[in-house]
């Protein structure tokens, strides 16, 4: 397991419903039932990070990065605007875990992030390159958009990935 | 955003009497003297949440404030990893430390967060006439940003800030540390300003 030597102390870290597009090395951390959804043009080494909290936005324009549906827009629009084109933008998608069973009355929120992300990215016909969601862990991204690109997930079990 | 002094120093006051009263409870479980640190109270940007909550692996006891607000929001405690372990020894009577986190535990953890919380809204609640009552509660052991924003994401859809009463709880024999964060969502929040209100009038 590779540990700190990737410089991930670098990396710019996004909070809970931000989004960045960029050249440079992006983190976001302590992912719950949130999900970090990365598109990526490895031909301009160009990625999109947005820390997403809900599924639906309803029509709140305010924050697009905490919306699955708003989110998966905006990030496209300003890397298109970066000169990124929609053919060579695939995505990662991770997080989306249940960490607290409540009641009845409290919707998976996890689950239900997982399904609208996907769902909005194959409206937007952008493929899905690698993802890890569910489960019960919390899990902290980190991602370099240089050529391939290269991701790192860390999880609160100790456990780490890299892809 | 800025809390107003005047209300930061109701909501202040309110923190406290509810964090003495869960630290008193947590003594008399411990039986060894609880300090408590005078509560912090912040209304703060869900964005900037991970420069206030770490990753560090802890114990999050998670309850939902019901009573007369049903689906009020959350209340929260958080103890980091070493401090539950503690805590467990003490009770059973046992002395490794070193040791993974075990089913014990995670009862434990529990019960001290159904104490100490049940201490705070007990306490709150005489204070602004409102019944509150926790839900049973909910564990995670993870970490403290990742399990914090899965309930944030439960009453933040449509706000942007969040309010944290944010009080430690220490004790030296055993070293433990606790903290306590109330969620309260857009309807509570409302109600405690407005009880808040009403009992500062006669100050005014």
């Amino acid at each position: 397991m590779e540990n700190n030597f990737f410089g991930e102390e670098t990396a710019v870290i996004l909070g809970l419903g931000e989004h960045r597009v960029g050249n440079y090395p992006m983190a976001t951390i302590g992912l719950g039932s949130c999900i970090a959804l990365i598109l990526h043009d490895r031909r301009r080494s160009v990625a999109g990070l947005a820390h997403i909290m809900l599924p639906e936005s309803r029509g709140i324009a305010d924050r697009p990065g905490k919306f699955a549906d708003t989110a998966i827009t905006v990030l496209l629009d300003e890397m298109e605007s970066q000169g990124c084109t929609r053919n060579t933008i695939s995505a990662f998608v991770v997080g989306g875990a249940s960490m607290f069973v409540f009641s009845a009355n409290s919707l998976n929120i996890g689950e239900r992030n997982t399904a609208a992300v996907k769902e909005n990215l194959q409206k937007q016909r952008i493929r899905i390159e690698y993802e890890e969601t569910g489960g019960k862990v919390g899990r902290s991204v980190y991602f370099w958009p240089e050529g391939k690109g290269c991701l790192i997930i860390k999880r609160a079990d100790g456990t780490c990935s890299r892809v | 955003m800025e809390l107003d002094p005047v209300w930061k120093d109701a909501l202040t006051e309110f923190g406290n009497i509810g964090a003495a009263h869960a630290a008193t409870s947590l003594s008399q479980m411990l039986m060894s003297p609880v300090e408590m640190t005078v509560p912090e109270v912040m209304a703060i940007d869900i964005a900037d949440l991970h420069k206030y909550i770490s990753n560090e692996i802890s114990a999050m006891v998670v309850f939902q404030i019901q009573g007369e607000i049903a689906d009020g929001g959350y209340i929260v405690v958080n103890m980091p990893r070493q401090t539950i372990i503690q805590l467990t020894n003490q009770m059973l009577g046992m002395t490794d430390t070193d040791r993974e986190i075990n089913e014990m535990d995670q009862s434990a953890a529990i019960e001290i967060g159904n104490i100490m919380i049940s201490a705070f809204l007990d306490a709150t609640a005489e204070l602004l006439g409102i019944i509150m009552l926790p839900s049973p509660p909910a564990l995670a052991i993870d970490m403290a940003h990742a399990a914090f924003e899965s309930i944030v994401a439960q009453v933040a859809t449509d706000v942007n800030d969040v309010l944290i009463f944010n009080t430690e709880l220490t004790s030296e024999a055993p070293p433990v540390y606790g903290s306590i964060y109330m969620l309260p969502n857009v309807e509570l929040a409302g109600q405690l300003f407005r009880m808040l209100e009403r009992l500062m009038e006669p100050l005014s």
